[in-house]
């Protein structure tokens, strides 16, 4: 990235730190990736929650404390006894040999948490592994992404080591598999998850051959406590983040066609709350498009305030709705369209016939 | 009950309610200071429900399965790890002592007494005839986190390496099985103790139910014989060093990196 | 409760709007609550379904109750808490490790009958309520929108004052219209449910505290629930106000069967449903699903205008005004024999996709089979000509009436009632060896009674 995109993104930002990104920020950032302003809010390291909450149009995205119990519970317990059980299901899944048991803890070093530490660190550990053999399970390695200029921290599960080379990301997770069945939507969100260690584990290994694109998965069975392992193909998602990531670092463009002055600069005054008010900054969000559709309900902190901008329009209907009435914007305009009030352009007319059609066949019947 | 009772629970609903809110907005700072309120209000209801079960009967508040520990906590620590023969974190040290004392560890109180034991020591070197301390790792002969060892072991056992988690892990089922077999008839928490580990242990034992302690022993007996040697090499190493570079102190409870990246924390 | 795998927190269960049954969990990680939690709920469900056994009919060689249980639950993910349930207590046991009372197993294999009768198109046996509104109304929200209780009957009936998108938006806030379950808001975990467990677990058996703690978890746990026992309840109106549909009856019968059959089965059998179904009975199955929805699809069609107006548009179905007849049409048949295949041209407006050779058939007249044997494209409309063939009496010329004259509106739709043949399969008794021979049925394991629940 040039110096002058650096600087602009910078002053996008404003006189505050940028955001940190975690695994699931970074997940997050292949939702929507049509939209501009997530782009932008992202690359500049805009704190969406905070810009969101301060245009008076709050997230709503809350984890209950049971879950968060639970999940730390069942990570602690499949890691206990020295992985014990790990082991075990590990041996079984990636036909681990027997002697393949060594450890090393990364969660701190020599009592030292700090991140630069820890990173220093797990590199140095995690690209001596093939050549000192040493260890098969990696604890809480802390690793880094670039994105969009910035240095993220993410910090898996576990990462194995193979035998023969490879390394494996071991995601663990509190949702229960149950006949061999789980929450679709929590795997795809797993999956990605994983996805974005992979990459960056690639990335310190400077070796993509030497990570797997499957990762393991372990999750409680049925209704109980016990443990299972299941490798999980991310090829998939890695191919969308890897698109994402580029695109972020090729912002330059998108940036460029801004408003030079622009700024989404969250700093606070004396009493604690932005400077800025309100509208000064919808005003600036409005400046950079956004591509609204009802998924970011779930997945981005801006949801409810594009929602609202969207008001109106066809794409907050959903995905099909919008595909379906491709070039018909406003539901306004697709009323003109139906009842004939309205002249269809070129790139409209096939949804204009369609709307036309529906109309009279539908007024045909309800008349 | 009484009606300035009946006052504060309405109000706690209220904040209750409000503090919801305001996390619900994003508002953090808010509703720090509103859960503060409501702890505060929540406490003099205790009270006032106290005083209202004084006039009726007292409350019974709830006691520790055994009224006071026999013996005194870093005894208790000392004998699990003693009967585990080899370095162990705080859960498996209560699970041990669950199986087979009466009495319950407390898990916070653990912690303390690690920090206890190293200010006695440094008042009063080696004035008690054991101390509880960390276990070191390897490479940086620091303590290692979570793990407990007792002070009169060999520096070499007290040392973790790669390895040295799985072979301790063998190490505790096999001296775990060895006391199931001498005890008559043991606790049912201890057999479920012993298959926490047969469970994990290739060829220890078909099922919970099937499971006996001497094939138990067998089959970590065989594990073992994988590792052993290069842990014990690694180990041996550690120890050496930590013998030549380290202080009385360190050597207990381990070297601290100091001043290295004293800006990252 | 969040995190837990299906760990029942509490549920509000009735027949009648002002008696709802309240139960709840004071701690959902004891699993002997949650069995008794599930007891508790088995008494509630049994009772109503035993109800609906009280009168039979005998249609054919069965013996018919008259009445069918029927479970509504606020959404999808409610129905899925459901099957959940089903499966988790349905292998329990009355002896050994952790026994339950009878009524636990017998709960599961009705839950997880419900769940899976749910599956087949056209039954009502349990409805997720935001589904069955958005059956019968779009409202101006997207689909994920929809999926929220409160939000979509904010659409269809908003209080007074208010405007529909305006009620939707305020069924966002948890604080006023709490989450129609099964999950509950995090906030409300943390600030409201979590103190009340801790209370509650920090106290004595039978001390004041105890007892005060489950009053607050009570009401609590009401509070959150009774809002959207309210809503069902208004929805259900809001249903009911509707006129039923004319085939509503049949499909009702089916479950009445069906339910029957269940319910002999359980009385002669009783073993649990398999955990997972093995290859001939899922591909039957997939069979019966498929034919099911293309019945369901046709009837439901012929019911309302509005839904044949969804397949005019989608060009499966077209009206339009009979020009031409050719009613006295003849034709060799296969066996030599001269056979009456009157031709009638229809002209429509409607964008018609269906080829020349589709079956077709007129609502009107179900039981004449209608093939399109040429279409002709005209600049603002299509001509569409038809042979047909039976539903015209026993004699060589067709009874007067039965095939459509000149100026006569008609419509022709792909969707009907027995469009859907495909080869039929074996009897599952004669299922050959290449099949895995005929299906055994399931025989539940020690290990599925002895699944732990924790
Ligand atoms: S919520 Fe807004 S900013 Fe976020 S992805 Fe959707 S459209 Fe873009």
């Amino acid at each position: 990235m040039d110096n002058d995109t650096s600087e602009r993104l910078r002053r996008l930002r404003g006189a505050v730190p940028a955001k940190r990104h975690n695994a699931r920020t970074v997940a997050a950032l292949t939702g929507n990736p049509g939209c501009a302003r997530r782009a932008v809010l992202d690359a500049a390291g805009v704190d969406k929650e905070q810009l969101a909450r301060h245009v008076g149009f709050p997230a709503k995205f809350g984890q209950s404390q049971f879950a968060i119990t639970r999940g730390n519970a069942f990570e602690a317990q499949v890691k206990a006894n020295a992985f014990a059980e790990l082991i075990r299901l590990l041996r079984e899944t990636l036909e681990l040999e027997l002697n393949e048991v060594g450890q090393t803890d990364l969660e701190e070093v020599g009592g030292n948490t700090s991140q630069e530490m820890r990173h220093i660190r797990s590199r140095q550990k995690l690209t001596g592994a093939a050549a000192d053999g040493e260890s098969t399970f990696f604890d809480h390695p802390l690793l880094t992404l670039d994105v969009g200029g910035n240095t993220v921290y993410l910090e898996p599960d576990l990462v194995a080591f193979h035998h023969n080379g490879k390394f494996h990301v071991v995601e663990i997770k509190s949702f229960a598999v149950i006949d061999d069945q789980a929450d679709g939507g929590k795997v795809a969100a797993a999956a990605t998850q994983s996805a974005v260690y992979v990459l960056a584990l690639r990335r310190l290994l400077g070796d993509d051959d030497a990570v797997s694109d499957e990762v393991v998965l372990v999750c409680p069975k049925d209704f109980s406590n016990q443990p299972v392992a299941t490798k999980v193909d991310v090829r998939k998602q890695l191919i969308v983040l890897q698109h994402q990531l580029s695109r972020l670092s090729r912002i330059e463009k998108l940036v460029g066609e801004l408003p030079p002055a622009l700024t989404f600069d969250l700093a606070a005054g004396d009493d604690g709350k932005p400077t800025r008010s309100a509208a000064a900054l919808t005003a600036a969000l409005a400046e950079v498009e956004a591509r609204y559709a009802p998924d970011c309900l779930a997945k981005c902190e801006m949801a409810f305030f594009c929602r609202k901008e969207a008001s109106g329009c066809t794409a907050t209907l959903g995905i099909n709705v919008r595909e379906e009435l491709g070039g018909v914007e406003t539901v306004a305009e697709a009323l003109g369209l139906a009842d004939g009030s309205l002249i269809a352009s070129d790139s409209q007319a096939e949804a204009a016939a369609m709307l036309r059609t529906t109309a009279e066949i539908y007024g045909s019947v309800t008349a | 009950m009484t009606s300035p009772a009946e006052a504060l629970e309405r109000r706690i609903d209220e904040l209750r309610a409000a503090v919801r809110k305001a996390v619900t907005a994003g508002e953090r700072d808010r509703a720090r200071e509103l859960r503060k309120e409501l702890r505060r209000l929540e406490d003099a209801w205790d009270e006032a429900l106290d005083e209202l079960a004084d006039q009726t009967e007292r409350p019974v508040k709830p006691v520790p399965r055994q009224a006071g520990p026999l013996l005194p906590l870093r005894e208790q620590v000392h004998q699990a790890l003693t009967l585990l023969g080899a370095p162990a974190a705080p859960r498996l040290i209560i699970a041990v002592h669950e199986a087979f004392h009466v009495g319950e560890i407390i898990p916070a109180r653990l912690t303390s007494l690690r920090r206890d034991e190293e200010r006695s020591f440094r008042t009063a070197p080696h004035s008690r005839p054991y101390y509880l301390c960390p276990a070191l790792t390897a490479d940086l002969l620091a303590p290692a986190r979570g793990l407990l060892a007792v002070s009169t072991w060999p520096m070499a056992n007290r040392v973790i390496g790669p390895l040295s988690p799985r072979v301790d892990f063998l190490i505790s089922a096999i001296r775990l099985a060895g006391h199931l077999d001498r005890i008559p008839d043991p606790s049912t928490d201890a057999r479920r103790l012993l298959w926490r580990f047969a469970a994990n242990i290739p060829g220890a034992a078909p099922s919970a139910a099937a499971m006996t302690p001497a094939a138990v022993a067998d089959a970590a007996e065989a594990e073992l014989d994988i590792h052993r040697d290069s842990d014990r090499s690694h180990r041996e190493a550690a120890a050496k060093r930590a013998r030549e570079q380290l202080d009385d102190i360190e050597q207990l409870f381990g070297s601290r990196l100091r001043g290295v990246a004293s800006t990252g924390s | 409760m969040a995190g837990e795998a299906n760990a029942p927190l509490a549920a509000m269960i009735g027949s009648d709007v002002a008696h709802p049954t309240l139960l709840f969990v004071p701690q959902p990680r004891n699993r002997d609550m949650r069995f008794e939690f599930a007891a508790s709920l088995a008494e509630v469900v049994l009772d109503y379904v035993r109800s609906r056994t009280q009168r039979s009919e005998v249609l054919g060689n069965d013996v018919v109750f008259l009445e069918a249980p029927q479970l509504l639950v606020p959404n999808r993910a409610g129905a899925a808490f459901v099957r959940l349930l089903g499966r988790s207590t349905r292998f329990r046991r009355t002896t050994g490790l952790y026994p339950v009372p009878q009524r636990v197993p017998t709960l599961g294999r009705w839950l997880t009958y419900l769940a899976e009768r749910s599956e087949h198109p056209g039954s009502a046996a349990m409805l997720a309520m935001t589904e069955a509104l958005s059956m019968h109304w779009a409202s101006g929200q997207s689909a994920l929108e929809d999926a929220n209780l409160a939000a979509i009957l904010g659409w269809i009936d908003p209080p007074d004052g208010v405007t529909g998108p305006e009620a939707a938006i305020a069924a966002e806030d948890p604080l006023v219209w709490p989450p129609a379950g099964p999950s509950t808001d995090p906030s409300f975990d943390n600030e409201v449910l979590a103190p009340a467990i801790r209370a509650y677990a920090d106290s004595a058996p039978d001390s004041p505290r105890r007892m005060h703690a489950l009053q607050t978890l009570e009401r609590e746990l009401r509070g959150q629930m009774e809002p959207t026992w309210r809503l069902m309840w208004r929805a259900v109106d809001v249903l009911r106000a509707l006129p039923p549909g004319d085939t509503v009856e049949q499909r009702w019968t089916a479950d009445r069967k069906d339910f029957s059959r269940y319910h002999n089965y359980l009385v002669m059998d009783g073993r649990p449903q398999a955990r997972r179904d093995g290859a001939v009975v899922a591909a039957r199955r997939l069979q019966t699903l498929e034919r099911e929805q293309t019945l369901y699809d046709a009837t439901r069609a012929l019911d309302d205008p509005l839904v044949m107006a969804n397949f005019r548009v989608t060009g499966e179905a077209f009206e339009g005004t009979v020009v031409s007849v050719e009613r006295d049409r003849r034709v060799t048949g296969e066996k030599g024999r001269r056979i009456t295949r009157p031709l009638i041209v229809v002209s429509t407006g409607d964008p018609m996709h269906l080829a020349v050779g589709a079956a077709v058939r007129s609502p009107a007249r179900l039981g004449q089979e209608a093939t399109i044997v040429e279409i002709r494209r005209l600049a603002d409309s299509t001509l569409v000509t038809l042979e047909l063939a039976g539903g015209m009496g026993r004699r060589a010329a067709p009874a007067p009436g039965t095939v459509p004259e000149e100026k006569d509106d008609i419509t022709y739709t792909s969707a009907f009632p027995d469009a859907f043949r495909t080869p039929d399969l074996p009897p599952t008794e004669l299922t050959p060896w290449t099949h895995g021979g005929p299906p055994q049925p399931y025989v539940p394991t020690e290990d599925d009674a002895r699944e732990v629940w924790e």
